[in-house]
């Protein structure tokens, strides 16, 4: 309820400027400001003082891509937001809860399959799944890669599995190809180009044949992050 | 003219030709502003992604709301941050921050020129930094956080470990100091 005494609306107003109120009366008081003008002014004159503390911030850089996806979405029939693939790529809680299990993986898994001088490893995992690994990557001194099958997992028959690696958010993810489900794969250094410690590789699944798009356009399956060894 | 005034005063004609559909305004300002905006909503959200949607959504409501911009209620800086500021409030306010990141009111800066020099909103944006430094610490505080964090009263006072309506009644009690020191 709005107030009836003028010091209690002011505070009222420099509660709301500040986002103290809570949903229901942040409404309340927004329904005020739209029908009195003093009110708005006050809130106003308000949000023009902190301007001053806003600019004490220092200025960051921006991430690439941004204003590209603002003018996308701001164009004539633009899309919506970040794709799904970008916004899972670039989700810290994912990767928070991939990197949890990541080491305690790498030591379980590593040790029974010993494979010969492999410099970087990637487990790959379902997505929220941080104790479910189900492939694994080795990339070897010479840039090869190997993906093999960790656990056995059931694929919809009619769909293609993918293989993505994002080295740089910028430039998106890249495909690596198709891969038989459950068989593993062995990729020529070429293939794979320069591999570094944090790289992403996930497996999605795809319309037959694979993405028809140059990125990921269905569900991931797995996914993980090269680890330096 | 100083700097500050003619930047805002550009930044109003960059959101005026952005109601004209000017794309190269557009980018201009998204160019000038963005980063002190991307400052505030990572400051807010605690989450570089979160504050990029918020700083997406915001520009996208500027190129569709320029139209609406009136110079007389502010600069178009002032607006662009308060619809960054709702933006946030509205999408994140509720979430709960793990992080807690240094405040940047302990070391003021330089208040610069004079107010008599500068323009009315120059005048505003420094008076708030002058009358925040007359406040006590525990009344400077927990209005800090609500600006930069966006945490609300609950989340301040279990950050700071102290009674939720002590908490209030400091919050309160500051923003009177400030609203007099104001003259608001």
């Amino acid at each position: 309820m709005i107030p009836r005494d003028s010091q209690e609306r002011q505070l009222l107003i420099a509660e709301h400027v500040l986002g103290l109120l809570s949903p229901k009366q942040a409404a309340e008081v927004e329904r005020w400001l739209e029908q009195d003008d003093d009110a708005a002014q006050l809130a106003s004159h308000w949000q023009a003082h902190w301007l001053g503390a806003a600019e004490l911030l220092e200025p960051e850089p921006l991430p690439p891509g941004l204003w590209q996806r603002i003018e996308r979405q701001t164009a004539e029939g633009g899309t919506r937001r970040r794709p799904f693939w970008q916004a899972l790529w670039q989700s810290p809680s994912l990767w928070r809860t991939v990197s949890a299990g990541l080491l305690v993986a790498v030591v379980l898994l590593l040790g029974p399959l010993r494979v010969p001088a492999p410099v970087y490893t990637v487990v790959l995992q379902a997505p929220g799944e941080a104790a479910s690994p189900g492939w694994r990557i080795t990339v070897s001194d010479r840039g090869d890669l190997q993906l093999t099958p960790l656990a056995d997992s059931e694929y919809p028959v009619d769909r293609s599995v993918q293989f993505w690696t994002l080295a740089d958010p910028a430039q998106g993810p890249r495909s690596l190809g198709l891969i038989n489900p459950g068989q593993p794969l062995i990729l020529p250094a070429s293939r794979v180009g320069d591999v570094e410690s944090g790289q992403l590789f996930e497996l999605t699944l795809e319309p037959p044949g694979g993405s028809p798009a140059d990125r990921p356009t269905g569900p991931v399956l797995f996914i993980g992050r090269a680890v330096a060894l | 003219m100083d700097d500050s005034r003619a930047e805002l005063e550009q930044g109003d004609a960059l959101v005026q030709a952005c109601a004209r559909g000017d794309r190269r305004a557009f980018h201009q300002l998204y160019v000038n502003e963005a980063p002190r905006m991307l400052a505030l909503a990572r400051r807010f959200t605690g989450d570089a992604s979160l504050a990029e949607d918020a700083l997406q959504d915001t520009f996208v409501q500027v190129w569709k709301n320029a139209g609406r911009f009136r110079s007389q209620r502010g600069s178009a800086r002032t607006w662009l941050f308060g619809l960054l500021r709702y933006r946030l409030i509205n999408q994140h306010h509720r979430s709960r921050r793990e992080a807690f990141e240094p405040l940047p009111g302990d070391q003021w800066p330089d208040p610069g020129p004079s107010p008599e020099q500068c323009s009315l909103e120059n005048d505003q944006r420094r008076a708030i930094i002058d009358c925040l430094q007359t406040l006590q610490m525990d009344r400077r505080r927990p209005i800090l956080m609500a600006f930069y964090q966006g945490f609300t009263y609950e989340q301040i006072a279990d950050t700071l470990a102290v009674p939720l309506g002590t908490i209030k009644s400091r919050v309160r009690s500051g923003l009177k100091g400030l609203q007099e020191c104001l003259r608001l």
